[in-house]
């Protein structure tokens, strides 16, 4: 009988679970991403071939893996002609390691560490991460991320000759660097999910795959760094706005607003475990900047979780959460989403000026966001000329097709309002 | 490794040698020197960009002008070569260096770093030493083991020979690409990818060059830079000891 699905087909799915982990584990047994990526790729090459008919081993990722280290040590040997003191020492560290009966997840956590380094673009962070500790191949990245598969390739290759030439470490860093780079990680995480939440282009608003992804790397993070208050008040935020990912689009793609949300269709496991884990993070005394920020996030998120509707928000605990934000980071993206927060507390007249005062940020000048903030407090204040003419700004500026869908439907009902008082 | 370290800063805001100001600046250096110890390999102070000469090459000419390279507010106003294990260790000596809390670090990786000093000895009466730093556009010669890599190492092969004494040092660094800038500010570490400043980037390396000024830019000239790049000429502030 032939083996169950032991075909291209699972290989990719183990590809897909375990590439990151045994490139994570012979990154740190030979030192060099390079190498341990080639040897991890011509393990699965050899899988590939010889899974049809041996059948899918018990344990799929160590046979990789350990394939992907013999692959690398035979390399080494081959190498050793021409001896390099650093060649030797890989394969003596290489010689010398045990049998791998199971993925070290401390190397994913190195490997995490070193692609979210400081010294690399921002971007790369992201991409690079996705390629080697997610094991997402550059056409699946570029397509999520919705960036040119040319150019996410060309960063991921410049990123990874840097952090060989220019020796950036493959390690956990020490305790007095932690905090600092700790916050570059979380940072990338964040960035991941958020990328997926609310994507910036296309006609698709929510990316799956990677508010999954960040949230698998979020968990690796707490399960790896217990006791990091920074990691668990992540891990609580991703999961509080992750709870509501499946009412936040209608059967048709479109848009469906928090007001608007069938709150019992919800993730309540997630919300759950997100209360949990703020309820846990909440309890530090002693928390750095990046760490508070995403607490606050978290507790904001938490308030719309706990609401049983729009209607029964305790907006004034929001714009409290929102005030210690915007002290800690005073972005114009806050401050946009405070005076939002606070046209539901106080109404939108209070919220008005705060909002024209924004007007003036170049930060914010091609954000249809703040036009659309805008535009709706003056729709409720009933300036029905001035909202109408914020929208088609709006309009202009929003990225992606369910947005413009949105604000489109927003300026009918501003038609049908005006019509209905004439 | 070996890491070579770019300081840039306001030149305004350096201050003059004979100044009290000046005397608490170098010792802010002896005590990175303390601290970094053996792990300094090499390290000069540059004379203000304003007494520098540029070696252009363009339209098959070559012609030294006074002034700078590019004018510009930070400018280079000195370099270490620095032995670390990783870049966070070289980033971690940087945030040391006096410079670094109001201007900046680059820090690069190098392939090569020769040292002469020793060899050729004191500087001769009427000669002066020059940091020659390399700029223009990178074509790939910067990359190691590339066919341009091994061409552009023979042009400075030939030109070692025909530069002879006057080449006190050389370095070869990575491609900007590898580059990563430090800045310390409120006594935090900020690390940031990239090159200080892309008008001034130093391409492909450098050399200490030494001579009177007329050999010098005899010399400078003949430094192998790739089609329209150029040589910066600058004075070494030669600080005794």
């Amino acid at each position: 009988m032939a083996e169950r699905g032991a075909g291209p087909d699972l290989v990719a799915e183990v590809f897909r679970a375990e590439a990151g982990r045994a490139l994570a584990t012979v990154a740190r047994l030979t030192g060099d991403l390079g190498r341990a990526e080639d040897a991890v790729q011509e393990a699965f090459v050899m899988a590939l071939r010889r899974w049809p008919t041996t059948g899918v081993p018990d344990r799929p990722g160590a046979w990789i893996t350990t394939t992907a280290r013999n692959r690398a040590l035979d390399v080494l040997r081959r190498e050793a002609r021409r001896p390099e003191l650093e060649a030797v020492a890989a394969r003596s560290a290489l010689e010398a390691s045990p049998p791998i009966l199971h993925p070290v997840a401390d190397d994913q956590l190195r490997l995490m560490f070193t692609c979210c380094h400081p010294a690399l673009a921002s971007d790369a962070r992201v991409e690079l991460t996705l390629r080697l500790v997610c094991g997402l191949r550059v056409a699946e990245i570029a397509r999520a991320l919705l960036r040119g598969e040319e150019a996410v390739a060309k960063r991921i290759q410049r990123a990874k000759i840097k952090i060989r030439d220019a020796g950036i470490p493959l390690r956990v860093p020490p305790p007095e660097l932690l905090t600092e780079r700790l916050a570059s990680v979380l940072d990338c995480v964040y960035l991941t999910f958020t990328e997926g939440y609310a994507a910036t282009a296309g006609d698709e608003l929510i990316c799956h795959e990677l508010c999954d992804e960040a949230i698998r790397l979020a968990r690796l993070l707490v399960a790896l760094m217990p006791g990091e208050v920074g990691a668990e008040a992540l891990l609580a935020l991703l999961l509080l706005q992750d709870s509501r990912r499946a009412t936040r689009i209608d059967t048709e793609g479109g848009i469906v607003l928090l007001a608007d949300q069938d709150r019992a269709a919800w993730d309540h496991d997630r919300i759950a475990e997100g209360l949990a884990r703020l309820d846990q993070a909440a309890r530090h005394q002693q928390l750095s900047a990046g760490a508070a920020a995403y607490l606050l996030q978290a507790a904001i998120a938490a308030e719309h979780a706990r609401a049983a509707s729009w209607s029964a928000t305790d907006w004034p605990a929001i714009v409290g959460h929102y005030d210690q934000l915007v002290a800690l980071t005073p972005s114009p993206a806050v401050a946009l989403n405070r005076a939002v927060a606070v046209s539901y507390a106080d109404g939108p007249a209070v919220a008005l000026p705060m909002l024209d005062a924004l007007a003036g940020d170049a930060r914010l000048a091609s954000s249809h966001r703040l036009y659309a903030a805008r535009a709706d407090v003056a729709r409720r204040l009933g300036r029905a000329g001035e909202a109408r003419a914020l929208y088609i700004d709006a309009l202009a500026l929003a990225p992606t097709g369910p947005e413009r869908a949105l604000l489109l439907s927003r300026l009918a009902e501003l038609d049908v309002e005006v019509a209905a008082r004439s | 490794m070996r890491y070579l370290v770019l300081l840039y800063g306001d030149e305004a805001l350096d201050p003059t040698p004979g100044t009290p100001e000046f005397d608490a600046d170098m010792e802010g250096y002896v005590a990175f020197s303390e601290l970094a110890g053996d792990a300094i390999v090499g390290g000069e102070a540059l004379q203000p960009s304003k007494t520098a000469r540029t070696v252009r090459h363009g339209d098959g000419e070559v012609r030294v002008t006074d002034g700078p390279f590019a004018e510009v507010v930070e400018a280079l106003g000195g370099f270490y070569v620095l032995d670390a294990p990783t870049l966070d260790d070289a980033a971690e000596l940087a945030r040391h260096i006096p410079a670094v809390a109001s201007g900046a670090a680059e820090i690069r990786p190098m392939v090569e770093w020769t040292d002469l000093a020793d060899e050729r000895g004191p500087t001769p009466a009427g000669a002066a030493r020059y940091m020659a730093t390399i700029h223009g556009h990178e074509d790939g010669g910067e990359t190691p083991d590339t066919m341009a890599w091994n061409e552009g190492a023979q042009a400075h092969g030939r030109f070692a020979e025909a530069a002879g004494d006057a080449i006190v040092a050389g370095a070869a660094v990575h491609p900007t690409t590898t580059a990563t800038t430090v800045r310390v500010r409120d006594g935090e570490l900020l690390v940031s990818d990239g090159p200080f400043s892309e008008v001034v980037e130093v391409v492909g390396g450098f050399y200490v060059l030494r001579g009177t000024p007329t050999e010098v830019d005899a010399v400078g000239s003949l430094v192998p830079v790739g089609p329209a790049g150029a040589v910066e000429l600058r004075p070494i502030m030669e600080l005794g000891g």
